[in-house]
């Protein structure tokens, strides 16, 4: 077998082989990935404008899109239509950021504490269990409208719309979490007379973090779609409203291109904020790398023969157990 | 010397139609540099006995007492399962249950992971070590704390055979060494009989119904003739006490 596995491993040379094994990598496969779609836009504009001529003077092509998306980047001009009339898009994503954070902070710190007391108390969870699933139930278009038409324009509807939208799953999580906290452990600590403080630090806290990050994961993403939404209705600026601005000024480039701003926000907080954070928080994750992966397929079966053969060797008459019970 | 001291101690769950007695007057007198094995069928209060002992049950009537001279003493603990924090490593979880942060403690932690062969692995999480190891480290961790007495809640018996059987012997070393007051739960005779200078048989519904001195000399091998037939008695006896049971 250890022949077989170095002949496997053996690396192959050459310039032939390197493209080859370029080819089939998987950055190669995420690079292919938007020339797809590229490629797949392009064409299937072609065809619906080949059966609905008159869709050419909407459909956007990719570099319009892109296009737009440069003049935004660059320029707080775009189409000739001047600034004065809205923000850019770093100020206009600014502004949704700040609400966004406003309405989280808020969804985050009310919903712990009502998700600790479900978690902990019978009576209070039999209190908030129906409202919960009501407001979990309530679409997010329900509460952005209800709420611009209760606060008019400006922060207040979109903020309030955030924590509407994102408190369930705050709650839902953290009360799920509570449920779940590890007995044995808080027994282990208590047979070690292991100090209040300390257990609360140490075992509760820790083990309330992956609730904790998968509340913080929804509420963020479910916030921001009702957030949008909010604005378009409720808002005077902020990346909703913007959106709803280019749809008014019949630019589809642009609300495509806006679109794009929103993904490329989603993958920027993402990527700079909470993968690091999580990376730290659960570094005591076992995380198997492929190598370890082979080495354990290659090593285990050898392993348990060495084992048996140890077993073998040492095997006496009573051997282990005798349970009296079964 | 470490006493522990059990006097008519009775304990029950639940109420009315579901009520389980897991404890019957038991009454208990351990002391000294001894290794008491509790043993006895499921479900026959060994466990809940020690959880009373260590403060984690509280009993419904009677009383236990552990004293080391006169004072309240601590007992150090090791589970069935290694019950560790798999977010901390391998040195805070001993760090963990120690009174003080120190450096000294920190010292006599790494002392005692040395001690279970394990010197090396302070550093690590517990999800990136093997079942044994992390129960090498749940021993290291209920000596680290010094205790006068320690309880041990079958805590070989996830393990395959070879494993504890190494860990056994490194048990025996190391209660040899340091003198200590052992309550060892189990439900293998033969590991009883290999470790202990008492054996305590309880029978289903929490009753003590038997107090059996084993005096051989240690090591114990298995394979000795004296420890078979000790074994046997052990065995004859649970035969006939549940014959009685039922």
């Amino acid at each position: 077998m250890a022949n077989v596995a170095r002949k496997l491993s053996a690396p192959r040379r050459g310039v032939g082989n390197a493209f080859w094994s370029f080819m089939k990598s998987p950055g190669f496969a995420r690079m292919l990935f938007p020339v797809a779609v590229i490629l797949f836009w392009l064409g299937a504009m072609n065809v619906i404008i080949s059966i609905w001529p008159f869709m050419a003077e909407v459909l956007p092509t990719p570099l319009e899109v892109w296009g737009a998306m440069w003049d935004e980047l660059i320029d707080p001009f775009v189409d000739g239509i001047q600034a004065a009339t809205r923000a850019n898009v770093y100020a206009t994503f600014g502004r949704s950021l700040i609400r966004l954070g406003a309405g989280f902070a808020i969804a985050m710190v009310l919903g712990t504490i009502i998700g600790l007391a479900m978690g902990l108390s019978k009576s209070v969870d039999a209190f908030f269990h129906d409202w919960v699933m009501a407001i979990l139930a309530m679409p997010a278009l329900a509460w952005a409208l209800f709420l611009s038409l209760a606060f008019g324009f400006g922060h207040t509807g979109p903020i309030l719309t955030v924590i509407l939208t994102g408190i369930p799953f705050v709650i839902v999580n953290i009360r799920e979490g509570v449920r779940n906290t590890p007995r044995e452990l808080f027994d282990m600590a208590r047979s070690y007379q292991v100090p209040q403080q300390r257990i609360t630090r140490h075992v509760l806290v820790p083990s309330l973090m992956p609730f904790m990050f998968a509340a913080v994961r929804y509420a963020f993403s479910i916030g921001w779609k009702g957030l949008v939404i909010a604005e378009v209705f409720g808002g005077q600026d902020g990346a909703g409203w913007t959106i709803k601005f280019w749809y008014d000024a019949h630019r589809a480039h642009a609300v495509v291109g806006y679109a794009f701003f929103f993904i490329l926000f989603a993958i920027v907080l993402e990527k700079i904020v909470f993968d690091p954070i999580q990376r730290r928080v659960f570094k005591w994750r076992p995380q198997i790398t492929n190598l370890q992966l082979v080495e354990k397929m290659f090593d285990e079966p050898r392993l348990a023969l060495d084992m048996a053969t140890v077993a073998d060797a040492s095997a006496q008459p009573d051997g282990e157990g005798d349970r009296i019970d079964g | 010397m470490a006493e522990i001291s059990v006097r008519n101690l009775h304990k029950e769950f639940g109420i009315g139609a579901d009520k389980v007695v897991a404890l019957e007057n038991v009454n208990l007198e351990v002391g000294g540099h001894v290794f008491v094995s509790i043993v006895g069928p499921s479900g026959c209060g060994k466990s809940t006995l020690l959880n009373i002992l260590s403060g984690i049950e509280t009993p419904t009537s009677g009383k236990v007492e552990i004293t080391q001279e006169g004072h309240e003493a601590a007992p150090g603990y090791v589970f069935q399962a290694a019950r560790l924090l798999p977010w901390r490593t391998v040195l805070d979880n001993l760090l963990f249950v120690q009174k003080e942060q120190t450096a000294e403690t920190r010292a006599r932690c790494q002392r005692y992971l040395e001690m279970v062969q394990l010197g090396d692995k302070g550093t690590k999480y517990p999800g990136e070590l093997s079942g044994g190891m992390q129960q090498r480290v749940g021993i290291a961790r209920a000596f680290s704390i010094e205790p006068d007495v320690l309880f041990m809640d079958e805590p070989f018996s996830h393990l395959d055979a070879i494993t504890a059987r190494s860990l056994r012997r490194e048990l025996h070393e190391m209660w040899k060494e340091t003198r200590k007051t052992v309550l060892f739960v189990t439900h293998d005779v033969g590991e009883a009989v290999e470790l202990s200078n008492r054996i305590v048989v309880f029978a289903k519904g929490g009753k003590l119904e038997d107090d059996i001195t084993v005096d051989l000399p240690f090591p114990r091998d298995p394979a000795d003739e004296r420890v078979a037939v000790a074994k046997a008695q052990v065995l004859r006896k649970f035969e006939e006490l549940d014959l009685v049971a039922t």
